[in-house]
């Protein structure tokens, strides 16, 4: 492990090569570069040599803080972005399941079985990615135990909403508003809150797997350190080139480029991906979460029959959110990307919307929910499952591309780890070797 | 070890294994610097939005006086027909528009509620208004039903985005200050509602107990006339329902006609003791539309005259409320 790097090696730019005459043990009087002159030659150089093992190890720990750090941070970094993604889920589905279930309320009778299935899938769905997501981050164990709560309270004043409504009884509908109401109350606040941590983790993540400080600063403190060592002790023994020495500063020289050039790879890449797929997968999956919100506050205010102005004013908000976040998501009207015109079929809903507000505004309830309700091409049920669709596609392309970014640089940081090590054990090894002999020639 | 480099004299094995015990050393410092994150916080909100519209029955101020609230606008001789209205009068821009506006409650059962069935609002308040708009318009489904809450049923009238509101409205001084009323079509009055198991007879005997009334009704202002009685607002009587269910609330207090339509929703409640109010209700519409209240008391004693009140008031409120022989004699003259 140590000494094995006896090839040769051109000798350092720095030092002039010549074959000196053989050592003199005392030649050493009048070089001025030890301030301490009172101490021995042989004992200051075990100190260099001490220092030089130090040196080596710090090579050694900096490699290693860098290139295992990194490749923990983009595992860690991975692996909060799944956890944002499976958060994401959890919203998009909990207001999902809301709006099929306001929806099915606004016609009279008994829910649609479809609608009614879609709700209990989207639930069922949600309630085993909270398990997932506490078992993934213990951070947000606590957090998602609130949601867990708020969910079970939902799900049950859902359920007394349609006991209620299956023996036909008024009070249904107002413990369906009470769980509307309590849901977006103490979920939503509880994922926003989910969300922004997981966010800020991310960052943190992408952040510190960029960060080559330690290996650039071990790496440069130790080829100082040999060079001024090496000048040292050329002359005090006017042995110009130690040669295991020599190679230990090549060796370092040559990692501190090839490490310095592996970071500003990794760096960019990283950075790549959290200002491309990154910012699009969170905008994306932030437009598919208004766009849900927008449907069932559609769903709502045809509920409150001609009170429904707040809700209608919400749908705007969020109709405006979708739409800012799909354009920097790279989808802005009029083009394409993965998962087709995403602009285009949201402005195909908002279009369905607008003629049911028309409608309803012009006095026509129930031809406003029909079209909002109906299955017919020009209803904005039809025109939004296809925005549903499209926008999903898009959305597990971008975290898949994300994925494939934070995982494609990992594949060079642990030999690099490994590499520094051994280069910074190296130099320890040939610099107590280099010295050794020189002390050697004391005894 | 560390600290002690190993001398040139020692074996090369012993030398190696140093190195790699201190090169385990390094990797296990720097390896375990990545701790745990903190805990996601989720920020507490203030206690402000779920109970938004508490701050409604404030200002109980002294009642407004006015000399007798039940007096109403002289209706004209003769009903119009709806081909005939006046040229410029209210009832001709409804007929123009092609619908009449009728601010309407959809869950007070028998009186005002959707029918989880067919999905159409019906009640006694809806047959009222609905005779409004066949007058006007010649077909009683020319209606537009907005639902509101008791909170809204005077905003939406000054705001005129409803041209009626047909919602068990009490007429009362203080309300004239703000609307018009029709003559009285229906004579309420307040009684309260209790859970099977309990004993109370009347809301003296509520002390301590948490009664429950919609924001914005005079119900709810008048919890405040029994002490120790605990008001707690709720948006509609049917959300004071829920509240009643889920045990926030001991008992509601509200007209006997809402009451019933309660009841009727759930076996484990019952309405006792005597009215303790009365409370005449009115058709709401907007105070500088005399001409439409003319009208519609033109319209109500139409209905009082060929019958219509008493078929209607016989399907939704007799069988809950027991038979009457007629309606409340109207009052005009303001």
């Amino acid at each position: 492990m140590s000494v094995t790097a006896s090839r040769p090696v051109p000798p350092p730019p720095a030092v002039v090569t010549r074959s000196g005459p053989p050592p003199s043990p005392l030649a050493a009087a009048g070089v001025p570069a030890m301030p301490r002159r009172r101490r021995s030659t042989p004992v200051t150089m075990r100190w260099i040599a001490i220092a030089l093992v130090v040196v080596g190890l710090g090579v050694v720990g900096g490699a290693v803080q860098t290139f295992v750090g990194a490749d923990r941070a983009l595992a860690r970094a991975d692996a909060n972005a799944a956890q944002l993604v499976r958060v994401q889920s959890i919203q998009t589905l909990l207001v999902q399941a809301d709006a099929d279930v306001t929806n099915s309320f606004l016609v009279g009778g008994l829910e649609p079985v479809d609608q009614r299935q879609a709700y209990t899938d989207a639930i069922h769905t949600a309630t085993m990615l909270i398990t997932q997501a506490a078992t993934a981050q213990p951070a947000d164990q606590a957090a998602l135990a609130d949601l867990s709560t708020a969910v079970t309270d939902y799900v049950g004043t859902i359920e007394t909403a349609r006991a209620n409504n299956r023996q036909a009884l008024p009070v249904g509908a107002q413990y369906l508003k009470n769980a509307s109401a309590g849901l977006r109350a103490d979920a939503v606040p509880v994922l926003t809150a989910l969300i922004s941590a997981n966010e800020a983790r991310v960052d943190v993540e992408l952040r510190n797997a960029r960060n080559a400080a330690l290996v650039t600063v071990a790496s440069l403190v130790g080829l100082a350190v040999l060079v001024v060592a090496m000048v040292w002790l050329a002359r005090r023994t006017h042995r110009y080139v130690n040669w295991p020495m020599a190679v230990a500063l090549a060796l370092l020289a040559v990692y501190l480029v090839v490490a310095g050039a592996a970071m500003a790879s990794l760096s960019s890449t990283v950075t790549q991906a959290r200002d491309g797929s990154f910012a699009q997968m969170r905008d994306l999956a932030e437009a598919r979460i208004a766009a849900f919100d927008a449907k069932a506050n559609e769903s709502l205010t045809l509920v409150a029959r001609g009170s429904g102005a707040a809700f209608e004013d919400a749908w705007q908000q969020q109709a405006t959110v979708v739409d800012q976040r799909l354009t920097s998501a790279g989808y802005s009207a009029g083009s394409t990307g993965p998962g087709g015109d995403l602009a285009g079929d949201w402005a195909a809903y908002a279009a369905a919307h607008q003629q049911i507000r028309a409608l309803d505004g012009g006095g026509d309830w129930d031809g406003a929910v029909a079209l909002a309700t109906g299955t017919t091409q020009d209803g904005s049920s039809v025109a939004f499952a296809t925005f549903d669709v499209h926008s999903g596609e898009a959305l597990s392309g971008r975290t898949e591309q994300l994925r494939a970014e934070l995982d494609r640089p990992r594949g060079s940081t642990i030999p690099l780890a490994v590499v520094g090590a051994l280069v910074g054990l190296a130099v320890a090894a040939l610099s107590w070797r280099g010295l050794g002999r020189r002390i050697e020639e004391y005894r | 070890m560390s600290r002690r480099p190993s001398r040139a004299a020692r074996s090369p094995r012993s030398r190696l294994a140093g190195w790699a015990a201190l090169a385990a050393g390094v990797m296990a410092l720097t390896a375990c610097t990545a701790g745990a994150y903190s805990d996601t916080v989720v920020p507490t909100p203030e206690p402000t939005s779920t109970e938004s519209a508490s701050s409604a029955p404030a200002a109980t101020a002294e009642p407004a006086a006015c000399d007798d609230p039940l007096a109403s606008y002289t209706p004209d001789a003769t009903l119009p027909a709806p081909t005939a209205l006046p040229s410029g009068s209210t009832m001709a821009a409804i007929r123009e528009r092609g619908r009449l506006i009728v601010g309407v409650s959809a869950d007070s059962l028998l009186l005002g509620a959707r029918n989880p069935i067919t999905g159409r609002i019906e009640g006694f308040d809806i047959d009222m208004a609905r005779l409004v708009a066949k007058a006007i318009l010649g077909d009683p489904d020319k209606i537009e039903l907005r639902v509101i809450t008791a909170a809204q049923r005077i905003p939406v009238l000054t705001g005129h985005e409803v041209d009626l509101v047909a919602r068990n409205m009490t007429i009362t001084c203080d309300r004239w200050e703000q609307v018009a009323f029709s003559a009285e079509y229906y004579r309420s009055g307040q009684k309260v509602l209790v859970s099977l198991d309990s004993d109370a007879t009347s809301m003296s005997d509520l002390s301590g107990q948490k009664v429950c009334a919609p924001a914005g009704s005079t119900s709810l202002d008048r919890i405040a006339e029994y002490p120790g009685v605990i008001a707690v607002p709720g948006t509609t009587h049917t959300d004071c329902l829920v509240k009643f269910q889920q045990g926030e609330v001991d008992a509601i207090t509200g007209d006997d006609t809402v009451l019933a339509g309660l009841v009727a929703q759930d076996p484990y409640a019952k309405v006792v003791g005597e009215s303790f109010s009365e409370e005449p209700y009115g058709l709401a519409m907007a105070p500088d539309q005399v001409d439409l209240v003319r009208f519609v008391n033109a319209v109500l004693a139409q209905a009082e005259a060929d019958g219509s009140w008493m078929a209607s008031y016989d399907r939704w409120l007799a069988p809950a409320l027991g038979p009457v022989t007629a309606p409340p004699t109207p009052v005009y003259g303001r």
